[in-house]
Formats: C-alpha cells, sequence, structure tokens
C-alpha cells in the first residue's frame, strides 16, 4: 500500500504541489463557479491549500498561519467505491482509488457517501464526470513518485509505504516531543486512509464531522446488503405462506365437512 | 369543459414547459440549468422524483398483496387502478432518473457492470425488473381491446400469481434499499433521520403511504370523472393505514429513545422542526383521523387524512435524501425553477398517460364516459334544417396541442440564454490597480493581488523602452490604459472592441457597411481591423500579440504577461533560478496580516491570492 504523509508544520504554503498536480493530470485552468465549496477543490483543482490561522501564542518561528493541504484521503475501504454501483470508482492494489469514466453513470452517490467531500463534478459539461485526487495512479504504477510529493520544496508532503509512513510520523511526534497532536490523522479514522496527516492544529476541518470513528462506511451498508436475499426469500415465504394459510381457511369455511387430510 | 378536460389542459401546459427545459437542460447540462452544488449533489430529482417516486408507487404491491395473496376480494375493483399507477409511478421515476444522471445514456451499465456492495445497484436492478413485472401484470388489460391478443393475455393471466409474489419480494427489497442508500453516510446525516433500522423504516412507511396514495387517487379521479366514491373500501384501507402508520411510528420513536437522540426532537433547531411537522402531520394525525370510525367514512375526512400522510412521507423522503443534511454541510440548496419544472411536467406527463388509459382500457369496473367523444367541434351549419349553430369551439385535442405548444414557447422564451451559457461562472468585473512605485494588482479588489514593483522593471527594463513589452495596447487617445480597461472580467474572456461606442456615432444599424464589407455576413471576420483606423495601436516590441478583440481573463492575462518573461529570465539570469514560482509574486503573508482579526484565506475560494505588505494603507488612501 503506498500512501502519502503530510507534515503540516513543515508546509510553507507555496503551492508547488498544486500547481504541479494540475499540470501532471493535465488539468484546465478552472474559473469560480456558482457550484463550488470554498476549499479550493475543483472538478479541475484536485489539491489545494487551505490556510488557518494560528493563535499568537502557538506560532513558532515566526509563521502564524498553518497551511493544510486538502487532497483525497485514498481511504483502505473507501466509501465511494463500495457505494459506486457500476464500479467506476474502485481501489487499486496500490492503494490508489481510481475512477472509471467509461462506467461511470453518472449517479454521484460517491459524492454523497465521501465523510471529506472530495469527489468533485464537472457540473458545466453536458457530458460531466467525477473528478478527484487519484494518487497519479499512473505515475506510482511506473515507480514515480506522485507529482505533489515530488516538487514539495520542504518535503512536507512524502510518498512511501503506508507503513513506513505511519512508522516515520510516530517516531516524528516521539522525538519532537509537544510539537504535535500525539496522533497521526487517518491512521485509524474511517479505517484508515492513504493520506496521512501529523499536525500541531486540529484537523478535524478536512471532514464533516469531528471524530470520524473507526468503523470503515462500507460496513454500514454491508449488513443490509447481506439480509437482501434474507428478505427476498422471507418475504416471498411469509407471503406464500399467508396465502396458502387464507386459502385452507377460506375452502374449509367453504366445505365444513370436508376432512382436514384432503385439502 | 368538463372537470377532465380542464385537468388535462393544464397539466398538457406543465408538459410543454417541461419539455422545453427538459431540452435545455441535456444540451447545457446540469450545472447550467440546476442549483446543484459539489456540496450537495443531490437534489429535488432525487428527493421527490426518485425517492418519493419510489415510495408513492408502493401501493402498487400493497393492494396486490390484499387482492392476490389475503384473498380480500371486495378490493379487486381498485387493483387494475393501482398498477397503472405504479407502473406508470416507475416509468416516471425512470425518467426523472435519466434528467438526473450526468450522464444518462449509460444508466444500463448497471446490467453489466456490477458492484453488488452498493445498495444503488440492488435499488436499480429491483426497478428495473419490478417496472417489467408491473408490465406484465397490467398488460392484460390494455391486451383485451383486439382478441388477437387473447392467447398473450390468457399466458399472461396464468402466471398472475407468481407475477404477484415476485412483484411483492422485488418491492420488499428495493423499497427498503432505498433507505440503505443513506447509511454509508453517517457523518452527513442528521441524527434524527439517520439509524441503523432505515431500511426497516423506509419500508413500513412505504406501504403506509402506498394505502394512502391509492385512497387519495381513488378520490381525485372519482371527483374528475364524477364517478361515486368507493367509501367503504377506502375506510377499510384508512383503517389499515391506522396500524401501519402506529406500528411506523412506535419503531421510529423507540429508535429515537433508544440512540438517545430524544432531546433532538424539541431542542427548537430547525431540523427538530421539520422532524415535529413530519411527525404530526404525516403520522400522527392521521392517525387520530382515521382511528375514528365517522371521520373514516366521510370523504372530507379521507381527503384530508391521505393528503396528510402522502405530504408527510414525501416530505420525509426529502428530508433523508438532503433537506437535513444542510446543517452539516453548511450548503443552502434550493431547487432551481427548472428542475421543478421538470419534477412537475413528469409528474403530469404520467397523470395524463393514466388518463388516457382508464378512457381506452377496462381499468375501472365502469369505465367513465370518453370526455372527448362529445364533439367540442360542432359543425357551423347544419345542412339539413339550414340552421346556423354557431361558432365552433376548439376541439379537444387542438386544444391540448396548443396549450402543449404555448407553454413550450413560453419556457424557451424565458430560459435566460447567457446565464445558461455562461455555465455558473461567477462575473467579477475587474477595477484599475492601485500603487506608485510599487504597484498592487489586485484587480477584483479583494485584498488579495500581487505587489509589483513597477519602478523596478522599468528599470531592469531598460527604461523607456521597456513600457512597450507590457503595454501592448492602449485606448486610442489614451497613454497609459489600464490593464482592467480590455480584461474586463476577473475569470472570463471579455470583449475588447466596443461595438456600441463604435456603432452609435455612425448612424446605428445604417452603418453597419462602414467597417463590414457589403454582401457579407457581419461578423468579426468581415470587420475592418482595428489598425485600419487607429494608427499606432499595436507598438513593436511588445510581449503580447494582439489578434483579436477578446480579451483574455484578468487572471489569465496577467499570468500569461509576467509568468512566460519570469520563465525566460529564470533560464538565461544567473542565481534567479526560483524567478518562475508562484510564490514568487504571490509572497506569504507578513505577520502583520496574520492576526486573528485579519481577514482569513480559508474562507475565500481562491486563497492563493496573497495580500501584500501595505495594502491597508494603500486602500486606506484609496477611500
Amino acid at each position: 500500500m503506498k500512501a502519502i504523509l503530510t507534515d503540516v508544520t513543515k508546509c510553507i504554503g507555496c503551492l508547488e504541489c498544486v500547481s504541479a498536480c494540475k499540470s501532471a493530470n493535465r488539468l484546465p485552468m478552472d474559473i469560480p463557479r456558482l457550484w463550488q465549496k470554498n476549499d479550493g477543490l475543483s472538478a479541475y483543482n484536485w489539491t489545494s491549500i487551505l490556510p488557518k490561522p494560528l493563535l499568537p501564542e502557538t506560532g513558532n518561528g515566526g509563521q502564524r498561519f498553518r497551511y493544510i493541504r486538502k487532497q483525497c484521503r485514498h481511504c483502505l475501504e473507501p466509501a465511494c467505491a463500495s457505494a459506486c454501483p457500476v464500479g467506476a470508482l474502485h481501489q487499486t492494489t496500490l492503494g490508489a482509488v481510481v475512477y472509471d469514466s467509461d462506467k461511470c453513470l453518472g449517479c454521484r452517490y460517491c459524492m454523497m457517501a465521501c465523510p471529506y467531500g472530495i469527489p468533485r463534478y464537472d457540473w458545466e459539461s453536458p457530458v460531466p464526470y467525477v473528478r478527484k485526487c487519484i494518487l497519479c495512479f499512473e505515475r506510482i504504477s511506473e515507480g514515480k513518485e506522485p507529482a505533489c510529493t515530488e516538487v514539495c520544496p520542504t518535503k512536507a508532503t512524502i510518498f512511501g509505504e503506508r507503513e513506513a509512513l505511519i512508522q516515520e510520523a510516530h517516531e516524528r511526534i516521539k522525538s519532537n516531543q509537544g510539537k504535535y497532536i500525539n496522533k497521526v490523522f487517518g491512521e485509524h479514522e474511517v479505517g484508515g486512509t492513504s493520506v496521512l496527516y501529523i499536525s500541531d492544529i486540529d484537523l478535524d476541518f478536512l471532514a464533516y464531522k469531528s471524530n470520524l470513528g473507526t468503523r470503515p462506511l462500507p460496513q454500514t451498508t454491508a449488513a443490509a446488503m447481506k439480509s437482501v436475499p434474507v428478505a427476498f426469500v422471507g418475504m416471498g415465504a411469509f407471503m406464500y405462506g399467508l396465502h396458502w394459510i387464507i386459502k385452507r381457511r377460506s375452502e374449509r369455511q367453504e366445505n365444513p365437512e370436508k376432512p382436514e387430510e384432503k385439502v | 369543459m368538463n372537470r377532465v378536460q380542464a385537468a388535462k389542459s393544464i397539466l398538457w401546459v406543465v408538459v410543454g414547459f417541461a419539455a422545453a427545459v427538459g431540452i435545455t437542460r441535456m444540451i447545457y447540462g446540469l450545472g447550467a440549468t440546476t442549483n446543484l452544488n459539489d456540496a450537495t449533489p443531490w437534489g429535488l430529482w432525487i428527493g421527490f422524483d426518485v425517492m418519493a417516486g419510489v415510495a408513492l408507487a408502493a401501493g402498487g404491491f400493497v393492494i396486490t398483496a390484499i387482492v392476490y395473496i389475503m384473498k380480500r376480494e371486495e378490493f379487486r375493483p381498485i387493483v387494475k387502478p393501482a398498477v397503472l399507477t405504479a407502473f406508470l409511478g416507475y416509468i416516471a421515476v425512470i425518467i426523472s432518473l435519466l434528467f438526473d444522471l450526468g450522464l444518462p445514456w449509460n444508466i444500463w451499465h448497471m446490467l453489466i457492470f456490477w458492484n453488488p456492495h452498493s445498495p444503488l445497484f440492488e435499488v436499480g436492478w429491483c426497478v428495473m425488473l419490478y417496472t417489467t413485472v408491473l408490465l406484465l401484470e397490467f398488460s392484460p388489460v390494455p391486451l383485451e381491446a383486439s382478441s388477437r391478443y387473447a392467447k398473450i393475455r390468457t399466458f399472461l393471466l396464468r402466471f398472475r400469481f407468481p407475477l404477484v409474489m415476485l412483484g411483492i419480494m422485488l418491492s420488499t427489497l428495493h423499497q427498503s434499499s432505498l433507505g440503505s442508500l443513506f447509511l454509508i453516510m453517517p457523518y452527513k446525516s442528521y441524527p434524527l433521520w439517520y439509524s441503523d433500522i432505515l431500511p426497516i423504516l423506509f419500508f413500513i412507511s412505504a406501504v403506509a403511504l402506498g394505502l394512502m396514495m391509492i385512497t387519495l387517487e381513488s378520490l381525485v379521479t372519482s371527483h374528475l370523472y364524477r364517478r361515486q366514491v368507493e367509501t367503504e373500501l377506502l375506510s377499510k384501507l384508512a383503517r389499515a393505514s391506522v396500524w401501519v402508520l402506529s406500528i411506523y411510528v412506535l419503531t421510529k420513536l423507540t429508535e429515537i429513545v433508544i440512540a438517545g437522540e430524544s432531546s433532538l426532537i424539541f431542542n427548537g433547531s430547525w431540523e427538530s422542526i421539520l422532524f415535529i411537522v413530519e411527525i404530526t402531520i404525516g403520522v400522527l394525525a392521521p392517525i387520530v383521523i382515521f382511528s375514528i370510525p365517522q371521520f373514516r367514512r366521510s370523504q372530507k375526512w379521507l381527503w384530508a387524512g391521505s393528503v396528510m400522510v402522502v405530504f408527510g412521507m414525501v416530505f420525509n423522503r426529502i428530508n433523508v435524501g438532503g433537506l437535513t443534511m444542510m446543517g452539516i454541510t453548511g450548503d443552502s440548496y434550493f431547487p432551481s425553477w427548472m428542475e421543478i419544472s421538470i419534477s412537475a411536467g413528469v409528474v403530469s406527463a404520467a397523470v395524463l398517460v393514466f388518463f388516457f388509459a382508464v378512457e381506452r382500457f377496462h381499468v375501472w369496473e365502469t369505465p367513465p364516459r370518453h370526455p372527448e367523444a362529445e364533439p367540442t367541434s360542432r359543425p357551423r351549419f347544419d345542412r339539413v334544417s339550414q340552421v346556423w349553430l354557431g361558432a365552433p369551439s376548439v376541439a379537444g385535442r387542438t386544444k391540448y396541442s396548443l396549450a402543449f405548444l404555448f407553454s413550450f414557447a413560453v419556457a424557451v422564451a424565458i430560459v435566460p440564454g447567457n446565464e445558461i451559457q455562461s455555465k455558473g461562472a461567477v462575473t467579477v468585473p475587474t477595477m484599475p490597480a492601485r500603487g506608485g512605485d510599487t504597484l498592487f494588482i489586485d484587480g477584483n479588489r479583494d485584498l488579495y493581488g500581487v505587489a509589483f514593483k513597477h519602478e523596478m522593471h522599468i528599470s531592469q527594463n531598460g527604461q523607456k523602452q521597456s513600457c512597450v513589452l507590457c503595454h501592448h495596447m492602449n485606448i486610442p487617445m489614451d497613454k497609459q490604459s489600464g490593464c482592467y480597461r480590455c480584461h474586463k472580467s476577473m475569470y472570463q474572456e471579455s470583449d475588447a472592441f466596443g461595438h456600441q461606442w463604435h456603432s452609435s456615432p455612425r448612424g446605428g444599424n445604417i452603418a453597419c457597411v462602414q467597417c463590414h464589407e457589403d454582401g457579407r455576413e457581419r461578423t468579426a471576420a468581415s470587420a475592418k481591423k482595428c489598425d485600419n483606423c487607429h494608427r499606432d495601436l499595436l507598438p513593436d516590441g511588445a510581449r503580447i500579440k494582439h489578434e483579436r478583440n477578446i480579451a483574455p481573463s484578468y487572471v489569465d492575462a496577467m499570468h500569461r504577461l509576467c509568468v512566460d518573461c519570469h520563465k525566460e529570465k529564470a533560464l538565461t539570469l544567473e542565481g534567479k533560478g526560483d524567478l518562475a514560482r508562484c510564490a514568487r509574486c504571490h509572497e506569504t503573508v507578513p505577520p502583520e496580516y496574520m492576526s486573528p482579526g485579519a481577514p482569513l484565506l480559508g474562507n475565500r475560494p481562491y486563497f492563493n491570492r496573497v495580500m501584500m505588505p501595505g495594502a491597508e494603507s494603500l486602500l486606506k488612501a484609496d477611500d
């Protein structure tokens, strides 16, 4: 499993990752549209930098802002992929959650399902597709790094094996006591994500709710989906049984002298 | 005009309007015609047309279960209309879905690309299968028309019981799976409408809604066709619905109490008001009304009760489908008039087909008198008696065609062309840059711009010869036109040629040929070139070559001009490798603008515009 680790304290907000992402994925210019959320992401912007002001007393080294890079989290058990009725969004063995536009029918259930609100729609197009970060899937399957981590001048965002990065993150937290919040964001949330963060400010605003919990979202529907065949057969059996009982009762009412065995 | 004809005329008006809007939606896409957005990707078409539509069509499986499974023969007269309603309801759901899907021509993909983990996959399959089942269940009725189809008809009737069974089983699945759709959104849904037993709640409420939809449909059609109201049957349905609604409300409230969310009902938030309205009008009040036997037998109360349940359950589906998520996503979505008219048009079309079917086929025990059978267009002159019969009225079908065409034309006329073609782009006019030796380039004056050292650029690029590098064009009679004069829009292209300005002093339309060649189409291509009249408009040595009258957006113009030059210099100049980096011009925010009181960059869609040092004093001087 490949992963990205972003150290929020190291980011200087230079936007090199944003511009590298645009050129690597050949994304066109985009202009503000009525339907965009105010987080810089759009169908043509797959990663963005969100500046968050720091309280004066927590600022270190003169830096009073934290820059948080927003992108697809590439969940280990992605809600979008489990929601997609045709499997257009799916997870690859490398961990990247990618999109097959030939399969998509445009239902936008993935956008509803994502707890981080990441997938964006090409609303302006009459032939719209879902767009999101695909962890530079073509590049990583050739053994290269994603464009964003490759260009980062301060190595605030790095690419590697997920296990190694988690270890690295815990080491950084341990060796700089008090600098970071003692938590690797994305290690356990919704079953773990491939895009991890360590930070000195809380990153809950990246999701729709704080404390996402560790239960992978596909499990919420899995129970209901498992009971589908049971419900199907059960309802059929129940209805047939009801029908049989009612039919027998009405027949007996019509011919009360008829012996029971022959019914 | 009788009631049916009046209703049909209105419905045709709605359908005509929706047809024009529907074509607009297909040509220009979702963004241009709907209010859907990245925070609310599902709107009216899913919440009302699909979610509520499927639930409203539940009458079909409920009534077939009552008649064919439970053998309550007294309900047989209302089976055919209920199955017809269900069939048309599902067709309406599918048609609305075609408008809602981004790629509607791929709707069949669910047949070949399977993802059995997805509740939507299951719903899709069930809806497809159940619509087929409903078609087979209903088709014996139209097949009656001719003895040619007698064999097919008997063949279908032989399979009625298995079809009914299959229909009930499929309905159970997808009515409940529509609830399962929302199980995957625990972080977006408001707790009052989210629970693990959502599928069960959806199924029970669909049964109740099915019963009440049959009641309402029977009342409406009896009113329109002036038929005897089947009060006795309807009161029995009402009594059954009391039981179902009670089970529903008990299950729902128990679940809320167990989950510890009961305090949310009365906390006064707007979600709590939605919840109270939904439960009181849709469930509690009808339970009270229908548990009183006199009320059940009164037409007025049947009307009131069934309307309340239908409203309440539709409201419930809309609440679950996204209305109550807005508090969490922070979005405020209200459907655009185009979305509303397409929804109304699809429903109206379904009702029209219903009218058509009940008038042509043996849907009711006693078919209604054909409203069109009576000639509305009488001959003007009776040849036998030689009597003038008065002016003819417009015949029924002609009237409907006129209604359709009229409202189609109205819709075409009021579709806002420019707004739709701009595809949701936010219009941001630009304003001049401010400052002296250092210019603050901030076209839309939102405090985020670039500090441009004007003096430094002049001195480093060869004093007076350097002006032309950037100032590629001045407005005639002007020495230093600001960039904003031609690049009028921050993010969109704008027209740099003042057509009105040029034409009106020359006499308006009669002056066209002064610029456009006579006898040719009047386009930019047939016009004279600007420098035909304006000498020295385009100075030699400018970096930007002026080719068309279309000026790129302010942002594009600045980036092209500055970045291209910076890239060249970064390669040629020693030690200036970072000249082409974004942060070279978009400097990091200086400390004085980072205090908590300062404007937050994160609140803006385009945060990478960075405030320059000294911006505040510049702005103060400006005011």
